[in-house]
């Protein structure tokens, strides 16, 4: 069974949701990106998501825009983040990592054979040697990925796909069918860290995938507080927060900031506890 | 050619040969197939074709003349230049040939409002023009580099009652308007129709650009057989993601005996790295949902291009120039910001025609290959744009003040 498989199945017998928490790697650099997840952990989130820096991250809203800015200034590569990964690894061996991205990261940056312009043997083996468990890339499609998913899934790796609120049913179908891991649900039309309209309809379309698969699905985008998270949670296996936390971390005032890294442990604690 | 009687892309699945795709988040996906929907269902009409027509005779002015530089193919004494006008053009440039054609798609589906990226202005320019004579909110995204340099068609947005977004993440020129854009588009996708201007983005824009702006090649066609009795020998056109290049080369593709030559911003030289020209120095990536030649570093982040043309200043092109540049059928050459001022000048002082910069670039190649020529030769350069947004820019970087 998968790390990501076993992480949900222990939850679901403590009757308990998944906390997902997405940090960029190298915000503000790779050090203190170790020291924040760690904390993170600690404090009680269940899948760490791990933002693969892109000079244009095209789905993100002003928050984490300015994260993946601040860590290029370092020149974080996904070379570096495979180190970060393997650390995490090795002190958390039960908790999944799950690297977010844009395809051009992977495909250009450890591919050694630069005729290949896809993902091959060599990025799976490296993915997996480095204790990453599962990828959500933002802009692949289920259409541009179908190799992919099988490559990744020789390797256990998995493809964690999305599905928006514009998604129709036949494309639903088609994604849930092409999924492992856990599914991601956006809950806005829009960039991450705007605002959620519709409850009501976000919970019927989350049933309804519910309904037609046993994967487990996440909601993203648009939760910020404790309230948003039991909402969400209460019909969803589980949440990702990911721009609260990065707005946290842009604020921090130095490398050595107890202060804010109290703060977002308190804050991580306080989320898990409303989702319980 | 087998190949050439082959030639029939995009297939199925947005593709040319590697290239293209659609590389987007999951939220635009369902925008992108009714897009692709409408288009293949309207294009054939006669209704739509008559609208079409119609705009482009009356409100875009086409036919665009092709003109006989003759005062600069003496000045060269080589193959014969002519100028493709598309200078003419209502607001000055191509661009009009695919946002007349687009704004009629966004009102078949029902889409109120309309957004678009620009570089040098010219294609906000056009968007704005169409968006205001149907009725329709405009929003133009422009970087905070490309807004100083390209002023004047900024004010002319604005008096066009377009609102002008400036953008000032990362190189604070056209990718990056081009990224801010996509993210009104993911916010707004219900109501909004994303003009793109270039034949890049995702399937199935670069089709749809490159549709609308073949009526440039259909023209040419018609007039080299009446004016020539044959097609030119070489035809050239500037890149930077490459619609006006697309728009005179598509129909000529399966015409071998003519030459077709792309020229990309070459900066401050190819090899000083200081430059837009992915094909000629790039490597494949995705980006802006297309894969197709990238100007990146080795960790695949995309990297800051520089050239004294805004509406070349772009990492990426079109994804059926990657395909035509690995297949050979088209050649990719480069011209430097020097190369283009100077055939900026010789042009405006020669012909009494102001180009743009940015079709600046491909009149420095003519100037390269015309004199090695014979006389009864035929070069035919697309003359994409008009200068007159280039005046307070050309100005600058020779020192002056107006």
């Amino acid at each position: 069974m998968s790390i990501i498989k076993s992480t949900f199945k222990n939850l679901e017998s403590v009757n308990s949701k998944a906390l997902v928490t997405y940090t960029v790697a190298g915000d503000p650099n790779l050090d203190t990106s170790e020291k924040i997840i760690s904390e993170i952990v600690t404090s009680g989130a269940d899948i760490i998501e791990i933002g693969v820096p892109f000079s244009d991250p095209m789905s993100e809203g002003p928050i984490i825009q300015m994260a993946h800015e601040r860590s290029l200034v370092n020149n974080t590569s996904l070379v570096d983040i495979l180190s970060l990964s393997k650390k995490l690894k090795k002190k958390f061996k039960t908790t999944p990592i799950v690297l977010m991205g844009y395809f051009n990261t992977f495909i250009n940056s450890l591919n050694s054979t630069k005729s290949i312009h896809d993902i091959n043997d060599d990025i799976c083996y490296e993915l997996k040697n480095n204790g990453v468990d599962g990828l959500i890339i933002v802009d692949l499609p289920y259409e541009e990925s179908e190799a992919i998913f099988n490559k990744l899934s020789n390797y256990e790796i998995d493809l964690i796909r999305l599905i928006s609120p514009t998604t129709n049913d036949s494309r639903m179908n088609e994604i849930i069918s092409n999924s492992s891991g856990f599914l991601y649900y956006v809950s806005l039309k829009g960039i991450t860290g705007a605002d959620i309209d519709s409850y009501d309809e976000l919970k019927k379309r989350v049933q309804q995938i519910k309904n037609s698969s046993n994967i487990p699905v996440v909601i993203g985008f648009g939760i910020k507080d404790q309230e948003t998270a039991s909402n969400m949670s209460s019909f969803a296996d589980g949440v990702v927060i990911g721009s609260a936390i990065v707005d946290m971390i842009g604020r921090m005032k130095k490398e050595e900031d107890n202060a804010t890294l109290n703060k977002i442990s308190k804050f991580v604690g306080d989320i898990k506890s409303s989702i319980q | 050619m087998k190949d050439k009687e082959k030639y029939n892309f995009p297939d199925a699945d947005g593709r040319y040969g590697d290239f293209g795709g659609k590389y987007v988040s999951e939220t635009l996906m369902s925008a992108l197939e009714q897009l692709e929907t409408t288009y293949e269902d309207l294009k054939d009409k006669e209704e739509f074709k008559n609208e079409i027509t119609y705009d482009l005779n009356n409100f875009v002015g086409r036919p665009s003349p092709l003109y006989f530089a003759k005062r600069w193919t003496d000045k060269l004494s080589g193959a014969k230049i002519y100028l493709k006008r598309e200078d003419l053009n209502h607001t000055g440039a191509h661009k009009i040939n695919n946002t007349v054609g687009q704004v009629l798609l966004a009102k078949h589906m029902g889409k109120k409002r309309i957004i678009a990226e620009t570089g040098a202005g010219q294609h906000g320019v056009a968007t704005a023009a169409v968006a205001a004579r149907h009725g329709l909110e405009c929003i133009i995204f422009m970087g905070e580099e490309d807004i100083e340099r390209q002023s004047p068609n900024v004010y002319r947005m604005k008096l066009l009652g377009a609102e002008v977004c400036s953008v000032n993440s990362g190189t604070k020129t056209l990718k990056d308007a081009m990224n801010e854009a996509m993210r009104d588009w993911v916010s707004n996708v219900d109501d909004t129709h994303y003009i793109i201007g270039s034949v890049a983005g995702p399937h199935p824009y670069p089709k749809i650009v490159r549709d609308f702006n073949s009526i440039v090649g259909i023209e040419l066609k018609e007039q080299s057989r009446e004016l020539f009795g044959r097609f030119p020998d070489k035809i050239i056109a500037c890149v930077g993601g490459g619609s006006n290049a697309m728009g005179i080369f598509y129909p000529f593709l399966k015409d071998n005996s003519v030459d077709l030559i792309g020229v990309e911003a070459g900066g401050s030289g190819i090899d000083t790295g200081k430059h837009a020209a992915p094909l000629n120095d790039g490597s494949i990536g995705v980006l802006h949902g297309m894969k197709t030649y990238l100007m990146q570093d080795n960790s695949g982040q995309i990297l800051s291009t520089q050239s004294v043309s805004a509406g070349l200043d772009y990492p990426g092109v079109g994804p059926e120039h990657s395909y035509l540049k690995d297949s050979g059928r088209v050649e990719y050459d480069s011209a430097t910001d020097e190369e283009a001022l100077d055939s900026f000048h010789d042009l405006t002082k020669t012909e009494g025609i102001m180009p743009a910069l940015e079709t600046a670039h491909a009149l420095a190649h003519a100037k390269k290959i015309a004199p090695d020529m014979k006389k009864d030769e035929i070069i035919v350069v697309n003359l994409s744009g008009r200068g007159d947004k280039d005046m307070a820019n050309v100005a600058k970087v020779e020192g002056l003040t107006l």
